[in-house]
Protein backbone atom coordinates (compact mmCIF):
# COMPACT_ATOMS: atom_id res chain seq x y z
CA UNK A 1 0.00 0.00 0.00
CA UNK A 2 2.70 2.11 0.09
CA UNK A 3 2.69 5.15 -2.49
CA UNK A 4 6.41 5.23 -3.45
CA UNK A 5 8.40 8.86 -3.49
CA UNK A 6 8.01 11.19 -6.13
CA UNK A 7 4.85 9.60 -7.53
CA UNK A 8 2.12 11.53 -5.82
CA UNK A 9 1.51 15.58 -6.91
CA UNK A 10 3.00 17.84 -4.07
CA UNK A 11 -0.62 19.33 -3.57
CA UNK A 12 -1.93 16.11 -2.78
CA UNK A 13 1.38 15.37 -0.04
CA UNK A 14 0.61 18.25 1.50
CA UNK A 15 -3.40 17.76 1.65
CA UNK A 16 -2.75 14.00 2.93
CA UNK A 17 0.04 15.28 5.37
CA UNK A 18 -2.43 17.81 6.95
CA UNK A 19 -5.23 15.15 7.21
CA UNK A 20 -2.58 12.99 9.38
CA UNK A 21 -1.32 15.29 10.94
CA UNK A 22 -4.05 16.56 13.61
CA UNK A 23 -4.64 12.52 14.36
CA UNK A 24 -1.02 11.50 15.06
CA UNK A 25 -0.31 15.06 17.37
CA UNK A 26 -3.38 13.41 19.73
CA UNK A 27 -2.26 10.05 19.27
CA UNK A 28 1.23 11.53 20.73
CA UNK A 29 -0.61 13.39 23.72
CA UNK A 30 -2.86 10.34 24.40
CA UNK A 31 0.24 7.99 24.37
CA UNK A 32 2.18 10.99 26.89
CA UNK A 33 -0.82 11.11 29.06
CA UNK A 34 -1.19 7.53 29.34
CA UNK A 35 2.18 6.65 30.02
CA UNK A 36 2.14 9.55 32.88
CA UNK A 37 -1.34 7.72 34.31
CA UNK A 38 -0.86 4.07 34.26
CA UNK A 39 2.18 2.10 32.93
CA UNK A 40 0.32 -1.04 33.30
CA UNK A 41 -0.51 -1.00 29.78
CA UNK A 42 2.86 -0.14 28.09
CA UNK A 43 3.64 -4.41 27.71
CA UNK A 44 0.11 -4.36 25.66
CA UNK A 45 1.15 -1.43 23.79
CA UNK A 46 4.29 -3.62 23.42
CA UNK A 47 2.49 -6.25 22.02
CA UNK A 48 0.21 -4.38 19.66
CA UNK A 49 2.91 -2.38 18.12
CA UNK A 50 5.12 -5.55 18.20
CA UNK A 51 2.64 -7.29 15.33
CA UNK A 52 2.44 -3.90 13.03
CA UNK A 53 6.40 -4.31 13.23
CA UNK A 54 6.44 -8.04 12.05
CA UNK A 55 3.47 -7.68 9.66
CA UNK A 56 4.43 -4.78 7.78
CA UNK A 57 7.71 -6.56 6.98
CA UNK A 58 6.20 -10.03 5.74
CA UNK A 59 5.24 -9.34 1.95
CA UNK A 60 3.01 -11.98 1.05
CA UNK A 61 2.18 -13.45 -2.20
CA UNK A 62 -1.14 -13.56 -3.67
CA UNK A 63 -3.90 -14.80 -5.78
CA UNK A 64 -3.51 -11.57 -8.09
CA UNK A 65 0.47 -13.14 -8.99
CA UNK A 66 1.83 -9.80 -6.91
CA UNK A 67 3.12 -9.48 -3.70
CA UNK A 68 1.72 -7.39 -0.72
CA UNK A 69 1.60 -7.24 3.39
CA UNK A 70 -0.66 -7.47 6.01
CA UNK A 71 -1.14 -4.50 7.88
CA UNK A 72 -1.53 -5.70 11.79
CA UNK A 73 -3.11 -2.47 12.99
CA UNK A 74 -7.17 -4.17 14.41
CA UNK A 75 -5.59 -5.48 17.49
CA UNK A 76 -3.72 -1.74 18.48
CA UNK A 77 -7.21 -0.31 17.35
CA UNK A 78 -9.13 -2.05 19.55
CA UNK A 79 -6.94 -2.16 22.68
CA UNK A 80 -5.74 1.79 22.14
CA UNK A 81 -8.02 3.58 20.17
CA UNK A 82 -7.22 5.13 16.61
CA UNK A 83 -4.88 7.87 18.01
CA UNK A 84 -2.39 6.07 19.42
CA UNK A 85 -2.38 3.51 16.68
CA UNK A 86 -1.89 6.28 14.19
CA UNK A 87 1.33 6.96 16.15
CA UNK A 88 2.34 3.13 16.27
CA UNK A 89 1.56 2.74 12.53
CA UNK A 90 3.34 6.20 11.79
CA UNK A 91 7.05 4.56 13.45
CA UNK A 92 6.51 1.52 10.95
CA UNK A 93 6.03 3.92 7.86
CA UNK A 94 8.79 6.23 8.75
CA UNK A 95 11.32 3.31 9.35
CA UNK A 96 10.55 1.74 5.85
CA UNK A 97 10.07 5.62 4.31
CA UNK A 98 13.78 6.49 5.75
CA UNK A 99 15.62 3.15 5.21
CA UNK A 100 13.38 0.60 2.45
CA UNK A 101 12.93 3.05 0.34
CA UNK A 102 9.12 1.62 0.62
CA UNK A 103 6.99 5.01 0.80
CA UNK A 104 8.63 8.36 0.70
CA UNK A 105 8.17 11.19 2.98
CA UNK A 106 6.27 13.16 0.45
CA UNK A 107 3.82 10.43 0.67
CA UNK A 108 4.06 9.43 4.22
CA UNK A 109 1.11 11.83 5.03
CA UNK A 110 -1.19 9.82 2.17
CA UNK A 111 0.39 6.41 3.48
CA UNK A 112 -0.32 7.26 6.97
CA UNK A 113 -3.98 8.44 6.45
CA UNK A 114 -4.23 4.72 4.65
CA UNK A 115 -2.27 2.34 6.74
CA UNK A 116 -2.11 4.34 10.22
CA UNK A 117 -5.31 5.99 10.52
CA UNK A 118 -8.03 4.96 7.46
CA UNK A 119 -7.93 1.04 8.26
CA UNK A 120 -7.80 1.37 12.24
CA UNK A 121 -10.57 4.10 12.01
CA UNK A 122 -12.63 1.06 9.89
CA UNK A 123 -12.04 -1.11 12.06
CA UNK A 124 -12.69 0.90 15.06
CA UNK A 125 -15.93 0.96 13.87
CA UNK A 126 -16.55 -2.16 13.42
CA UNK A 127 -15.17 -2.80 16.58
CA UNK A 128 -17.89 -0.39 17.73
CA UNK A 129 -20.53 -1.93 16.09
CA UNK A 130 -19.85 -5.88 17.67
CA UNK A 131 -18.41 -4.43 21.06
CA UNK A 132 -22.04 -4.89 22.48
CA UNK A 133 -23.66 -8.06 20.82
CA UNK A 134 -23.09 -11.36 21.71
CA UNK A 135 -20.87 -12.37 19.19
CA UNK A 136 -17.56 -14.48 20.16
CA UNK A 137 -14.98 -11.86 20.90
CA UNK A 138 -12.26 -13.86 18.54
CA UNK A 139 -14.74 -13.33 15.75
CA UNK A 140 -14.94 -9.79 16.56
CA UNK A 141 -11.21 -9.94 16.43
CA UNK A 142 -11.15 -11.24 13.47
CA UNK A 143 -13.73 -9.03 11.80
CA UNK A 144 -12.17 -6.22 13.34
CA UNK A 145 -8.23 -6.78 11.90
CA UNK A 146 -9.85 -8.03 8.44
CA UNK A 147 -11.63 -5.13 7.75
CA UNK A 148 -8.40 -2.87 8.74
CA UNK A 149 -6.49 -3.86 6.73
CA UNK A 150 -8.37 -4.41 3.65
CA UNK A 151 -9.92 -0.98 3.95
CA UNK A 152 -6.19 0.27 4.41
CA UNK A 153 -5.66 -0.56 1.10
CA UNK A 154 -9.02 0.49 -0.63
CA UNK A 155 -7.77 3.85 0.88
CA UNK A 156 -4.91 3.77 -0.84
CA UNK A 157 -6.35 2.62 -4.19
CA UNK A 158 -8.95 6.02 -3.36
CA UNK A 159 -6.00 8.07 -3.13
CA UNK A 160 -3.93 6.89 -6.03
CA UNK A 161 -7.17 7.41 -8.51
CA UNK A 162 -7.57 11.11 -7.10
CA UNK A 163 -4.48 11.86 -7.65
CA UNK A 164 -4.81 10.42 -11.54
CA UNK A 165 -7.81 10.01 -12.63
CA UNK A 166 -8.31 8.08 -15.93
CA UNK A 167 -8.32 10.41 -19.25
CA UNK A 168 -11.23 7.97 -20.14
CA UNK A 169 -13.79 7.51 -17.08
CA UNK A 170 -12.48 9.92 -14.45
CA UNK A 171 -11.86 8.91 -10.98
CA UNK A 172 -13.70 5.78 -10.53
CA UNK A 173 -11.85 4.21 -13.70
CA UNK A 174 -8.71 4.76 -11.65
CA UNK A 175 -10.28 3.53 -8.70
CA UNK A 176 -11.27 0.34 -10.23
CA UNK A 177 -8.12 -0.38 -11.32
CA UNK A 178 -5.76 0.63 -8.32
CA UNK A 179 -8.22 -1.53 -6.84
CA UNK A 180 -8.06 -4.40 -8.30
CA UNK A 181 -4.32 -3.89 -7.96
CA UNK A 182 -4.27 -3.54 -4.13
CA UNK A 183 -7.18 -4.18 -2.60
CA UNK A 184 -8.02 -8.11 -4.55
CA UNK A 185 -4.56 -9.08 -3.85
CA UNK A 186 -4.69 -8.42 -0.10
CA UNK A 187 -8.40 -10.24 0.36
CA UNK A 188 -6.83 -13.46 1.19
CA UNK A 189 -3.93 -11.82 3.59
CA UNK A 190 -6.73 -10.02 5.33
CA UNK A 191 -8.19 -13.17 6.26
CA UNK A 192 -5.28 -15.14 7.31
CA UNK A 193 -4.26 -11.84 9.15
CA UNK A 194 -7.45 -11.89 11.05
CA UNK A 195 -7.11 -15.58 11.64
CA UNK A 196 -3.63 -14.85 13.37
CA UNK A 197 -4.67 -11.64 15.23
CA UNK A 198 -7.70 -13.62 16.88
CA UNK A 199 -5.77 -16.50 17.94
CA UNK A 200 -3.29 -14.03 19.30
CA UNK A 201 -6.41 -12.09 21.25
CA UNK A 202 -6.91 -15.51 22.53
CA UNK A 203 -3.36 -15.83 24.30
CA UNK A 204 -3.60 -12.51 25.28
CA UNK A 205 -6.34 -13.61 27.28
CA UNK A 206 -5.41 -17.05 28.30
CA UNK A 207 -2.48 -14.74 29.77
CA UNK A 208 -3.56 -11.64 31.04
CA UNK A 209 -7.13 -11.56 30.67
CA UNK A 210 -7.41 -8.34 33.00
CA UNK A 211 -5.78 -6.01 31.15
CA UNK A 212 -8.15 -6.61 28.29
CA UNK A 213 -10.67 -6.14 31.17
CA UNK A 214 -9.22 -2.81 32.44
CA UNK A 215 -8.19 -1.32 29.34
CA UNK A 216 -12.12 -1.87 28.21
CA UNK A 217 -11.49 -3.68 25.10
CA UNK A 218 -14.60 -6.53 26.55
CA UNK A 219 -16.44 -6.83 29.29
CA UNK A 220 -15.54 -9.20 31.99
CA UNK A 221 -18.78 -11.70 31.21
CA UNK A 222 -17.33 -11.99 27.35
CA UNK A 223 -14.27 -12.81 28.52
CA UNK A 224 -15.42 -15.16 30.78
CA UNK A 225 -17.36 -16.37 28.32
CA UNK A 226 -15.16 -16.70 25.47
CA UNK A 227 -12.74 -18.91 28.16
CA UNK A 228 -15.60 -21.01 29.36
CA UNK A 229 -16.13 -21.39 25.80
CA UNK A 230 -12.44 -22.45 25.48
CA UNK A 231 -11.73 -25.05 28.14
CA UNK A 232 -15.06 -26.80 27.77
CA UNK A 233 -14.31 -27.25 24.14
CA UNK A 234 -17.67 -25.79 22.84
CA UNK A 235 -17.24 -23.87 19.23
CA UNK A 236 -15.67 -21.01 19.02
CA UNK A 237 -18.66 -20.28 16.27
CA UNK A 238 -21.55 -17.62 16.62
CA UNK A 239 -23.17 -18.04 19.94
CA UNK A 240 -26.96 -16.42 20.58
CA UNK B 1 -6.78 -25.11 33.49
CA UNK B 2 -8.10 -28.51 33.79
CA UNK B 3 -10.53 -28.34 32.02
CA UNK B 4 -10.37 -30.01 27.98
CA UNK B 5 -9.23 -27.07 26.08
CA UNK B 6 -11.01 -26.25 22.22
CA UNK B 7 -8.12 -25.61 19.66
CA UNK B 8 -10.99 -24.50 17.17
CA UNK B 9 -9.10 -21.28 16.70
CA UNK B 10 -5.91 -22.83 16.26
CA UNK B 11 -7.81 -25.33 13.85
CA UNK B 12 -9.20 -22.92 11.69
CA UNK B 13 -6.58 -20.93 11.70
CA UNK B 14 -3.88 -23.22 10.27
CA UNK B 15 -6.56 -24.29 7.70
CA UNK B 16 -6.26 -20.34 6.55
CA UNK B 17 -3.13 -20.75 6.55
CA UNK B 18 -2.89 -24.09 4.63
CA UNK B 19 -5.20 -22.67 1.99
CA UNK B 20 -3.52 -19.62 1.52
CA UNK B 21 -0.08 -21.71 0.86
CA UNK B 22 -2.42 -23.84 -1.57
CA UNK B 23 -3.40 -20.63 -3.24
CA UNK B 24 0.01 -19.61 -3.59
CA UNK B 25 1.25 -22.82 -5.35
CA UNK B 26 -2.05 -23.04 -7.52
CA UNK B 27 -1.37 -19.33 -8.64
CA UNK B 28 2.35 -19.74 -8.89
CA UNK B 29 3.04 -23.40 -10.75
CA UNK B 30 1.95 -21.51 -13.88
CA UNK B 31 5.67 -19.83 -13.56
CA UNK B 32 3.86 -16.77 -15.40
CA UNK B 33 4.10 -14.18 -12.30
CA UNK B 34 6.70 -13.16 -11.03
CA UNK B 35 5.05 -12.05 -7.53
CA UNK B 36 6.43 -8.70 -7.39
CA UNK B 37 5.27 -6.37 -5.06
CA UNK B 38 1.65 -4.86 -5.23
CA UNK B 39 3.20 -1.42 -4.94
CA UNK B 40 5.66 -1.69 -7.97
CA UNK B 41 2.27 -2.92 -10.08
CA UNK B 42 0.57 0.14 -8.54
CA UNK B 43 3.44 2.42 -10.21
CA UNK B 44 3.28 1.07 -12.99
CA UNK B 45 -0.48 1.66 -13.51
CA UNK B 46 0.63 5.56 -12.62
CA UNK B 47 2.55 5.25 -15.68
CA UNK B 48 -0.04 3.72 -17.97
CA UNK B 49 -2.28 6.22 -16.70
CA UNK B 50 -0.61 8.72 -17.32
CA UNK B 51 1.72 7.90 -19.65
CA UNK B 52 4.86 9.10 -18.65
CA UNK B 53 7.43 6.58 -18.10
CA UNK B 54 7.86 5.01 -14.36
CA UNK B 55 11.92 6.73 -14.67
CA UNK B 56 10.33 9.95 -15.02
CA UNK B 57 8.98 10.24 -11.41
CA UNK B 58 11.62 11.71 -9.18
CA UNK B 59 12.02 11.69 -5.61
CA UNK B 60 10.40 14.95 -4.14
CA UNK B 61 12.47 14.71 -1.59
CA UNK B 62 15.73 12.98 -1.45
CA UNK B 63 15.98 9.61 0.01
CA UNK B 64 18.17 6.42 1.00
CA UNK B 65 17.04 3.73 -1.62
CA UNK B 66 18.90 0.20 -0.27
CA UNK B 67 21.56 -0.63 -3.05
CA UNK B 68 20.50 -4.33 -3.10
CA UNK B 69 17.44 -6.52 -2.77
CA UNK B 70 19.72 -8.28 -0.57
CA UNK B 71 20.30 -5.20 1.77
CA UNK B 72 16.24 -4.60 1.46
CA UNK B 73 16.03 -7.58 2.94
CA UNK B 74 18.00 -7.10 5.78
CA UNK B 75 16.16 -4.36 6.85
CA UNK B 76 12.81 -6.27 6.47
CA UNK B 77 13.99 -8.87 8.41
CA UNK B 78 15.33 -6.38 11.03
CA UNK B 79 11.94 -4.83 11.58
CA UNK B 80 10.28 -8.05 11.56
CA UNK B 81 12.98 -9.15 14.30
CA UNK B 82 12.29 -6.03 16.71
CA UNK B 83 8.46 -6.99 16.97
CA UNK B 84 9.40 -10.81 17.53
CA UNK B 85 12.04 -9.69 20.21
CA UNK B 86 9.17 -7.17 21.63
CA UNK B 87 6.80 -9.65 21.63
CA UNK B 88 8.56 -12.58 23.36
CA UNK B 89 9.68 -9.99 25.60
CA UNK B 90 6.26 -8.95 27.04
CA UNK B 91 4.62 -12.86 26.63
CA UNK B 92 7.43 -14.03 28.26
CA UNK B 93 7.33 -11.20 31.32
CA UNK B 94 3.21 -12.18 31.47
CA UNK B 95 4.02 -16.02 31.43
CA UNK B 96 6.54 -15.30 34.50
CA UNK B 97 3.87 -13.14 36.32
CA UNK B 98 1.19 -15.70 35.91
CA UNK B 99 4.35 -18.07 37.67
CA UNK B 100 4.67 -16.03 40.68
CA UNK B 101 1.03 -15.85 41.18
CA UNK B 102 -1.81 -18.23 39.65
CA UNK B 103 -4.91 -16.89 38.62
CA UNK B 104 -7.66 -17.72 41.15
Amino acid sequence: MHIMEGFLPAGWCLLWWLVALPFVIRGILDLRAMIRKDREYLPLLGVCGAFIFILSALKLPSVTGSCSHPTGTGLSTMCFGVFITSVVGGVVLLFQALLLAHGGLSTLGANMVSMAIGGPVAGYAVYRLLKNTPLNIYLTVFLVTTVADLVTYIITSFELALAYPAGNGGVITSFVAFFIIFAVTQIPLAIVEGCVLALVFKYIIRMKPEIIEKIGVFSSEQIEKARLAEESGSSAGVRS
Amino acid sequence: MTGIRSYTLEIITLLAVLAFIVLFLAVSSGGTRNFSGSDDAGTRKIAELTGRPVESYQPLIPQYVPPSSEIESTLFALQASFGGLVLGLVFGYWLGQRKQAPAP
